[in-house]
């Protein structure tokens, strides 16, 4: 459970525990505690069990039902609906903190016949439900008003279901400790909390403390999965052991972070990984050692487009003759035996004979390079073990397309883009199915209404996008990198024409 | 006559899931009433659905663009202009490079045009794909839309079901098979 979802836990559970204060709170103890002599110790027992059961059924009903309306509102979970959120938890523990009057206030209560003419257990659950729909009868905390509206504003059925729980457990909490033992420490307490106004509000202020929290937890939140812009007019990031390196647009060089010391490389193409870094100038890719800037191997590749490399491989991509793309690899401790200029011993890894797949940047983690591959039926990433020439298709998708991936170890950064969304998303090489998305962004299309200018909406609901779903944009999720836990992916708008492309580099967190 | 009887049955109860019942009222009444041309008449001015020729109330297969618009092989076209599109919805060239709003192509910061995306069959490869199950394009209608023909096109299965999730009509599907979504194909005919 991460902290934000333990701090919403302890604020709905205090929230909770705060409406014992209300005239049905009071109410619910001496009913259940005071039947003791009628009814017997066994039927008191069974009758704050139905009361928490009722009172956990309430709350998961109320909340869980406020985040389904957020979710189908749509925007729940974007930055927006985190901003409301942080808001809304501000405002309420300002208002706690202050001890203001609880507005609005419902001056209801639960129906007091239930308790004469319903066998005890049965009313004890009904009064349970309805403390624990929260909404029925009067509220003594702002809190419950603030995680109705946090509720609604993250739109997570998760979420609302843990603010339902915590909710009725406090609620219940109460009821469940005092009445079983109402003739000695029931009535003990209940005299406290009746003469002694100051427990109440300490109550409330453990409210506004535990509200501020939250929006602290909100804030952090939002700002971990926020976008952090690294570089601008710059794209193809690179980043290995501590150092990161990128490529300006427009051919206007390349750049090499490392050790707090920034350097400027006369490079059309870079990348850096284990201790080397390899830069292209359109004729030739050279290999250098980061630590020392010795020369390992220089490789003629007029054609070169793309590059990756590790401690023990070069890769890139070339134009093919006739359309698609080809990846060549060089093993590097034999490229350090060959003299400087000979390409030799480089294979073609991928866009043989009869393949016409645009190939993505390549990359490269020790051994183990992967690639995407599109064609006019699909796309796919693709892992290969240089060493091994062992093949494996991580992900495959026939409407989707799947590009840029980056690894890290046995991790696997990739873009899924659909005609709806685009997603930078991050998986295990163990389960590359189960991705967490980090960044969504909407699609670059322009999409229809779904139906034709006077004609009805119904039948085009198979092609709509799924609520909650980011607006379209006009940056494309392009060339990514991956190292620990920060990502980078560069945002394209692509040129056309005489118009340049224009892109910029950010980092999300892994 | 048979035929047209079912497919107008099929119609009537097309607006609604409870299409036994509705589906068999309006086999009777149309068996007992109104004449051939009265019949066809029905056919040809009900448009009150979501584009211009679909007469029954079945959804449009999934497109990249919303509007189920398709070129004569079932690749899915705008439907604003009829520009070929991939399955991101993005307007592309004959090589499958996708373009901006004036027709140029889209460029990376090297100045190379953007990779072509995938491009399914909208019926035969995008439904599949989605719904897990065989669909094919079996026959289809031409109505007037817009002062150009139009070819309304089902896309068939062995489903009972249709894509908005009650049952599945007849519609111009053969051997069994019954309408899972619908499309469309436009030609440059007037009419």
């Amino acid at each position: 459970m991460s902290a934000a979802a333990a701090i919403l836990l302890l604020t709905a559970f205090a929230a909770g525990v705060t409406g014992a204060w209300s005239p049905c709170g009071f109410s619910m103890v001496e009913t259940l505690g005071g039947a003791r002599g009628r009814v017997g110790a066994r039927h008191v027992a069974a009758s704050c069990t139905t009361f928490a059961l009722g009172a956990l059924a309430g709350g998961a009903i109320t909340f869980t039902a406020l985040a389904a309306l957020g979710s189908a509102l749509g925007g729940a979970g974007s930055t927006a609906a985190l901003v409301v959120a942080t808001v809304v938890a501000l405002a309420a523990a300002l208002g706690e903190a202050l001890g203001v009057r609880v507005v609005p206030q419902i001056r209801r209560q639960v129906p007091e016949p239930w308790r004469r003419t319903l066998p005890l257990p049965l009313a004890a659950g009904l009064y349970g439900v309805l403390l624990g729909l929260g909404f029925t009868t009067f509220v003594l905390t702002l809190a419950v008003w603030a995680l109705a509206g946090i509720a609604v504003a993250i739109g997570s059925l998760r979420a609302g279901l843990l603010i339902g729980l915590g909710f009725g457990a406090g609620r219940a909490l109460p009821v469940v400790l005092m009445a079983p033992r109402y003739a000695t420490l029931g009535q003990r307490l209940e005299l406290a909390m009746a003469e002694r106004p100051a427990l109440l509000r300490r109550l409330r202020l453990a409210d506004g403390a535990l509200l501020a929290a939250l929006a602290l937890a909100f804030l952090a939140n939002g700002s971990a999965s926020a976008t952090r812009l690294v570089a601008v007019r710059a794209t193809d990031p690179s980043t290995a052991g501590g150092a990161f390196a990128f490529e300006r647009i427009g051919g206007a060089g390349a750049v090499l972070l490392q050790r707090g010391a920034r350097s400027e490389l006369a490079a059309r193409l870079v990348a850096i990984g284990g201790r080397f870094v390899a830069t292209g100038d359109g004729r030739a890719i050279e290999v250098r050692d980061r630590a020392s800037g010795a020369s390992v191997v220089t490789v003629a590749a007029p054609r070169a487009t793309q590059l990756a490399v590790s401690d023990r491989w070069l890769v890139w991509r070339a134009n093919r003759p006739g359309g698609g793309d080809r990846l060549w690899a060089l093993p590097l401790p034999l490229a350090r035996a060959q003299p400087a200029g000979s390409a030799g011993v480089a294979r073609l890894v991928a866009g043989g004979v009869g393949s016409h797949a645009a190939l993505d940047r390549p990359a490269l983690s020790g051994d183990r390079l992967a690639y995407a591959a599109t064609t006019q039926g699909g796309s796919r990433i693709v892992l290969l073990n240089l060493a091994t020439r062992r093949r494996l298709v991580a992900l495959r998708a026939r409407r989707v397309l799947l590009s840029q991936p980056a690894l890290d170890g046995d991790r696997l950064l990739f873009v899924r883009t659909t005609y709806c969304s685009q997603r930078l998303e991050l998986a295990s090489l163990r389960a590359p199915r189960r991705a967490r998305t980090l960044l969504a962004l909407g699609t670059t299309a322009q999409r229809d209404a779904g139906h034709e200018p006077g004609y009805t909406s119904q039948g085009s609901e198979p092609s709509r996008c799924p609520r909650g779903t980011p607006r379209p944009t006009g940056r494309t999720l392009w060339t990514t990198a991956l190292a620990g836990r920060a990502a980078y992916v560069t945002l394209l708008r692509p040129g056309a024409g005489r118009a340049p492309a224009a892109a910029r580099i950010v980092r999300v967190r892994a | 006559m048979p035929e047209q009887r079912r497919r107008l049955s099929d119609a009537l109860a097309g607006g609604t899931s409870r299409r036994g019942f509705l589906g068999r009222a309006g086999s009777w009444l149309l068996a007992t009433a109104a004449g051939t041309a009265a019949l066809q008449a029905g056919i040809e001015d009900a448009e009150a659905h979501h584009y211009c020729g679909h007469t029954y109330t079945t959804g449009s297969c999934p497109h990249p663009t919303g509007i189920p618009r398709v070129d004569l092989h079932g690749y899915p076209l705008r439907a604003r202009d009829g520009h070929p599109v991939d399955d991101l919805g993005r307007p592309i060239d004959r090589a499958g490079h996708p373009l901006d709003a004036h027709g140029r192509r889209l460029t990376d910061p090297d100045g190379r045009p953007l990779p072509p995306a995938p491009r399914s069959r909208v019926c035969q490869d995008g439904v599949p794909d989605r719904y897990g199950f065989h669909t094919q394009i079996d026959g289809s209608w031409y109505r007037c839309c817009g002062g150009k023909v139009r070819r309304l096109m089902d896309c068939c299965a062995y489903h009972q079901t249709r894509i908005n999730g009650d049952a599945a009509l007849t519609g111009y599907c053969y051997a069994g098979r019954r309408v899972f979504c619908v499309m469309y194909f436009q030609t440059s005919v007037p009419c």
